[in-house]
């Protein structure tokens, strides 16, 4: 037996109900679930504490990551560059410096995972926005504070509009995309 | 090759160029002179690269706006933008507008030689000469961090630092000091397909035959181009 499904469900069923709910849940999706904030922050081969190096130790950013005031991308130190602190800092019971020393000692690389995923096209300029006096902190939020490194800042292209325009940073499509 | 290395432009295979499809940002045209006898013709190269034109044929035609001028006179492609209608490429008087056919290839030894500064374009999308933005950029906010105004020479695109001969020479046209202001004063001074009407931001020198009798100047035989690109005051 057909039955009408407008009748059947009243208006819920009716196409313009639908839209107007279907835009919303996605609008809701485009927000949460589908926002690159939204994504687990991964798990790194070795479980370098920013807690201890940042929060405890208080170095800054740039002194591991060094060419974040020189150059466009703010880089991971070398092995080597863990090395100046590690050959002397070597406490026992670690076992992640354990794996530190042993990818040092093998003549391995750390392949670390990437947290900050930003598209191929876009090209984000680290040294441009440290000398302009911008805090780390402003787009990572408070690294000294995280056990696990994840991303705390929406970084799509409206919230990076948003900020050029209230500094007054140029807006030209060439600023970002080249 | 300065080219291909700073922008990060695939490998062209054999087969690239007998489709016609291959990705050269800048090439070298080759005249020859006219003369019946093909031995005592010498060729003349011309480098050939976007244009820059103030008044673009190529930038109306783009349904989508990927491509436009920016405030500094760049003719400026903006890849993510670009959905592959190919207007732009049919519009351009100079042909030098490449298209992506295919996914870019690179060897397996490029994985770590490529310029991270520049995006690599995927299979899909239209590209050009940007004239090394990734460089001006650089070059102004180094500038901007000494605390100085831009300088000539401050910024060189790869073609023009890689010119053993300084053939290409980079500068800012509004200021008339600059070595391209005073070069694009001479007399020797065209634009190619200058009757378009597309103000180029390239133009070219003519070359002076030295062979030629009493010196005379053959507007034919151009042979130093250069790229006067103007670009804004930086502020901020």
């Amino acid at each position: 037996m057909f039955r009408n499904p407008y009748v059947a469900y009243g208006v819920l069923a009716s196409p313009g109900i639908l839209l107007v709910v279907g835009i919303a849940t996605f609008l809701i999706l485009q927000r949460t679930l589908l926002a690159p904030t939204a994504q687990a922050a991964p798990d790194q081969p070795i479980d370098f504490p920013h807690t201890v190096h940042a929060g405890m130790l208080e170095l800054d950013c740039t002194f591991c990551h060094r060419a974040a005031s020189e150059e466009p991308h703010a880089g991971l130190p070398a092995l080597e560059q863990c090395m100046f602190c590690h050959t002397a800092v070597q406490p026992e019971d670690n076992e992640q410096i354990g794996l530190l020393l042993e990818a040092w000692n093998n003549y391995e690389g750390v392949e670390w995972e990437r947290v900050h995923q930003l598209p191929d096209h876009v090209q984000f300029v680290h040294e441009a926005h440290i000398n302009a006096g911008f805090e780390c902190s402003t787009c990572h939020g408070d690294v000294e504070e995280m056990e696990k490194i994840k991303q705390v800042r929406d970084l799509r292209m409206d919230d990076c509009v948003e900020c050029h325009l209230d500094n007054e940073a140029p807006i030209d499509c060439t600023t970002c995309h080249y | 090759m300065a080219c291909q290395a700073e922008n990060n432009i695939p490998i062209n295979e054999e087969s690239a160029f007998r489709e016609n499809r291959a990705i050269e940002w800048i090439r070298i045209e080759r005249y020859w002179t006219d003369s019946e006898d093909f031995a005592e013709s010498s060729p003349q190269y011309l480098p050939m690269t976007c244009q820059h034109c103030g008044n673009a044929p190529c930038e109306p035609v783009c349904p989508v706006y990927a491509t436009y001028h920016t405030p500094d006179g760049l003719n400026a492609q903006i890849y993510n933008r670009c959905i592959g209608t190919r207007y732009c490429g049919n519009n351009c008087p100079w042909n030098v507008r490449y298209f992506n056919y295919h996914d870019p290839k690179f060897e397996d030894t490029f994985t770590n030689h490529l310029n991270p500064d520049v995006t690599v374009r995927s299979r899909g999308i239209m590209e050009k000469c940007s004239m090394c933005v990734q460089r001006i950029r650089r070059g102004v906010r180094e500038a901007r961090y000494d605390g100085r105004e831009l300088q000539d020479g401050d910024i060189m695109p790869a073609c023009a630092q890689t010119c053993p001969t300084n053939a290409i020479i980079f500068g800012d046209l509004n200021n008339p000091d600059s070595q391209v202001s005073q070069m694009v004063a001479s007399d020797r001074n065209y634009e190619l397909f200058g009757e378009l009407g597309t103000a180029p931001g390239l133009t070219y020198l003519a070359k002076v035959d030295v062979d030629a009798e009493e010196h005379s100047e053959e507007e034919e035989h151009a042979a130093v181009p250069q790229s006067p690109v103007i670009w804004m005051t930086v502020n901020g």
